[in-house]
């Protein structure tokens, strides 16, 4: 039986869903219109300057091959119609299923991404508590200069040089050997996720790093911590029941929005640190005008965020009760 | 003091995380095994239907499977390979091949005249959309003559069909794959290597033929590994992760360690501003006269590759090389720029627009600049467009440009270069800009002589006139390399950038 609080919480999620579904369906529409206004087609895509050579003959054979001759609502809604039922069609290069490439890639991806969220949270929290708790001294400078690196320094800078500087000195560059999944080579499966996620987790650590800063110096100056502080409580409960679970809802919130600067990040890094991820796929299958590949993997960076989304204002409503049923 | 509970347990597991790379560098990775040579490339194999392919990648890739009737040596002249011999009869009108015997594919069947019957009336139909069937659009049946020789019957004499027949998009398939469908999934050939594996986006591997008819391969395996930038290329250079880069990029090949062998040589491309002659002041021979004088090439190819290239004229490599001091101009020079401009009636110069794409060549954009700041000084002002690939291709190909920076195949044959743009009926005539009868004579004369002293006499005559008369304005050919671990011995990149020669090559 729901009492109030949780009929809230309920309403909030049932709402949350219901205009998540409505985004993706508008990033479905944005995604496909955007491919398809592009200049050129699949076939100057793949052929480049020789579609030029191309007979009328060869040109009409390409047409129907490429299913270009639909028009463009009919392949809408064929390809919105079979990717519900699983089928996100054939890589028109590779000509392979695509729910075949992304099962390959999309581990790779994850892995990085759920490596460089934990690395960015410890960075994040850890030098942001530090900053707030001890400002002005050795600590909140390291991580003031830490921000400072992540949020001014690209991604592609970073890896670069972090890749060009292993190489070079230390003949080590993992990620240039072939792929190595979690199960089959652990040990090298670490060194090569553990560099890029390097990388990304700084940029989000600066972002979460001055949000914890900032949140907890306003709670530490509020009368309740002073009170806790004042009845004696230990410092450890002070600093993590107080202060930090009350600075939780803008970290949370900073997090998840992080996740999204993480997903664009990773298709940057996946690219130096030749990771066979769905960064490097999506990037592939523009160049190459490969729609069903493209349209596939938006949808899916896209269910990704919002989903995200979605558990954030989950999560804040948890904590903090007054946001629910906003 | 303020402690921050738990951050400890943080801290150390961070610092941990470091250590263990820290450690992980110091052990140092050379894991590739010997037997196995890796070239790493910025892109990936895309295709493997020889037939289809138009990826410069793909090529490579599939050289090291498939073989041709027709091959270019290191000279890029015309030599054997399953053709062992051919002749011309019937005024021109008939090629017969005689074919390599004990040749067998790596499905266990013979290669024989019906391979060749096969494959290329595979090229030829229009179902297979083979960009490459127009070099053998002159080609009207395809006989075989015996198990071991093959006629071509042409419907007028073209000399360029030879040079068509090099192409991987032209090469000897296995009639069995034919039949099964199965060219695009499982490459067969009756080359070096045959296939292993294919990883989209990531990897091509291929295993040494045993029954290869060139003899013993002496590297047991390749990769082709996709690594999607040359500073990434030249890391795992240095990590011995891989074993040869081909590389573009003169800024970065610059900066290997000397350890790292680094072979150069000029691409079968070339670099020009293509211009649309039919309309607006380049419709204008004077105008056009101008532009090339007041150009300083040299100072293009300085100032967009480094200076790592060669200032070319319109036939770059091979054994119909143009020479470039032969071109109107060779040097910059302005007074007679203005001169022309005096005679086109525009003394105060003219304007136009030229189209870059520096998603298709990364150093237009530069030598746009370059020829900008150069015309400049004639008067002439040139507006720069730079667009994404794709608008740049779809707008190349309807001709709906005054001015191109482009990067174009070359061919060892000008008629194969230039027949596709000037010829009657030109498949690329509306890009081209330019037609006239006059360069339809040379061009249909060329590719009907057979013998190389009449041929090489219509090539200068072709050249002569397309600089003459500033068709194009031809700028430099650019160096591509390969960077070669010092383990691998043998191998050699030739201007065709196949990569055939690892076969006999060895790894210490």
């Amino acid at each position: 039986m729901f009492d109030s609080r949780n009929r809230a919480l309920a309403l909030t999620i049932v709402r949350r869903t219901v205009s998540t579904l409505i985004t993706l369906l508008g990033v479905a529409i944005i995604v496909f219109v955007i491919l398809r206004l592009l200049p050129g087609d699949a076939i100057t895509a793949s052929l480049g300057v020789n579609a030029g050579l191309l007979s009328p003959a060869q040109h009409a054979a390409l047409v129907h091959f490429y299913g270009l001759g639909k028009p463009p609502v009919q392949q809408f809604f064929s390809w919105l119609g079979a990717s519900f039922s699983g089928n996100l069609g054939v890589s028109l290069s590779a000509q392979q299923p695509v729910s075949t490439l992304i099962d390959q890639a999309a581990p790779v991806t994850l892995e990085l991404s759920i490596v460089s969220l934990v690395l960015g949270l410890l960075i994040g929290v850890g030098f942001g508590m530090i900053g707030a708790l001890k400002p002005g001294k050795v600590g909140d400078e390291v991580g003031q200069g830490i921000a400072v690196v992540g949020l001014g320094v690209p991604v592609f800078v970073l890896g670069t040089a972090l890749v060009t500087f292993l190489s070079s000195h230390f003949h080590y560059f993992p990620s240039s050997e072939p792929y190595a999944s979690l199960f089959s080579d652990p040990w090298l499966n670490i060194q090569q996720i553990f560099f890029p996620s390097l990388v990304l987790s700084i940029g989000i650590g600066a972002a979460i790093m001055r949000t914890t800063r900032a949140a907890v110096l306003e709670v530490s100056s509020q009368n309740f911590v002073r009170t806790a502080r004042g009845k004696g409580i230990k410092a450890r409960v002070v600093t993590w029941r107080h202060l930090f679970r009350n600075a939780l809802v803008p970290i949370v919130t900073m997090s998840g929005i992080q996740l999204g600067y993480l997903l664009g990040g990773t298709v940057i890094v996946e690219q130096i640190f030749i990771l066979p991820g769905l960064g490097r796929l999506l990037v592939t299958a523009i160049n190459e005008r490969d729609f069903p590949v493209v349209q596939s993997i938006t949808m899916l960076f896209a269910t990704a965020f919002v989903l995200v989304n979605l558990g954030v204002d989950v999560i804040c409503a948890l904590i903090d009760p007054r946001s629910r049923g906003r | 003091m303020v402690r921050v509970p738990g951050f400890r347990t943080a801290a150390v597991a961070v610092v941990g995380a470091c250590a263990i790379a820290a450690f992980a560098a110091g052990a140092s990775a050379h894991n590739a095994a010997s037997s196995t040579v890796v070239f790493a490339n910025t892109s990936s194999v895309q295709k493997l239907d020889p037939d289809v392919v138009t990826n410069f990648v793909d090529f490579q890739a599939l050289h090291l499977i498939y073989d041709t009737l027709v091959t270019y040596n290191d000279k890029l002249q015309l030599t054997p390979d399953l053709a062992t011999s051919w002749s011309f009869s019937n005024g021109g009108k008939t090629i017969t091949f005689q074919l390599r015997k004990n040749v067998n594919f790596t499905d266990g069947t013979t290669f024989t005249s019906a391979n060749v019957v096969a494959s290329l009336e595979r090229v030829k139909d229009p179902k297979t959309a083979d960009a490459a069937s127009s070099f053998i659009a002159s080609v009207t049946k395809i006989v075989p003559d015996g198990t071991y020789a093959v006629k071509l019957l042409l419907s007028h004499p073209d000399a360029s069909v030879l040079n068509g027949l090099t192409s991987l998009n032209l090469a000897m398939l296995s009639t069995k794959s034919i039949a099964a469908g199965t060219l695009s999934k499982t490459p067969v050939g009756t080359g070096p290597y045959q296939f292993v594996s294919w990883v989209p986006n990531n990897s091509f591997t291929v295993n040494a033929n045993p029954g290869w008819w060139g003899g013993k391969v002496t590297v047991p395996q390749v990769e082709i590994k996709t690594i999607p930038n040359e500073q990434s290329i030249a890391s795992a250079l240095q990590a011995g992760t891989v074993q040869i880069g081909l590389m573009t990029q003169p800024q970065i090949t610059e900066h290997l360690p000397g350890s790292i062998d680094v072979q150069k040589v000029l691409d079968l491309s070339y670099r020009a501003l293509m211009l649309q002659d039919r309309t607006g002041p380049l419709a204008n021979l004077y105008n056009r006269l101008a532009m090339a004088c007041a150009l300083n090439r040299q100072s293009v190819l300085t100032s967009s590759v480094l200076g790592q290239g060669k200032v070319i004229g319109p036939v770059p490599l091979g054994p119909y090389t143009s020479s470039p001091i032969s071109a109107v101009c060779p040097t910059q020079n302005i007074p007679m720029a203005k001169s022309y401009l005096q005679k086109a009636g525009n003394p105060g110069g003219f304007t136009f627009t030229a189209m870059t794409s520096t998603d298709l060549d990364a150093t237009s954009s530069a030598q746009a600049i370059a020829v900008q700041s150069q015309l400049k000084q004639a008067g002439i002002t040139m507006n720069i467009s730079n667009l994404a690939s794709n608008a740049y291709i779809q707008d190349w190909l309807k001709g709906k440009f005054q001015g191109a920076f482009a990067e174009n195949d070359a061919d060892p044959n000008p008629y194969t270069m230039y027949g596709r743009y000037f010829a009657p009926g030109a498949n690329l005539g509306v890009p081209s800009g330019y037609s006239s009868a006059a360069l339809q004579r040379i061009l249909t004369k060329s590719d009907s002589v057979t013998t190389p002293a009449a041929a090489a006499a219509q090539f200068k005559a072709l050249s002569t006139y397309l600089t003459a008369n500033a068709v194009w304005l031809w700028l430099f050919d650019g160096y591509v390399y390969a960077a070669v671990t010092s383990n691998v011995h043998g191998f050699s990149l030739p201007p065709t950038r196949e990569l055939n020669s690892i076969a006999k090559a060895t790894v210490s």
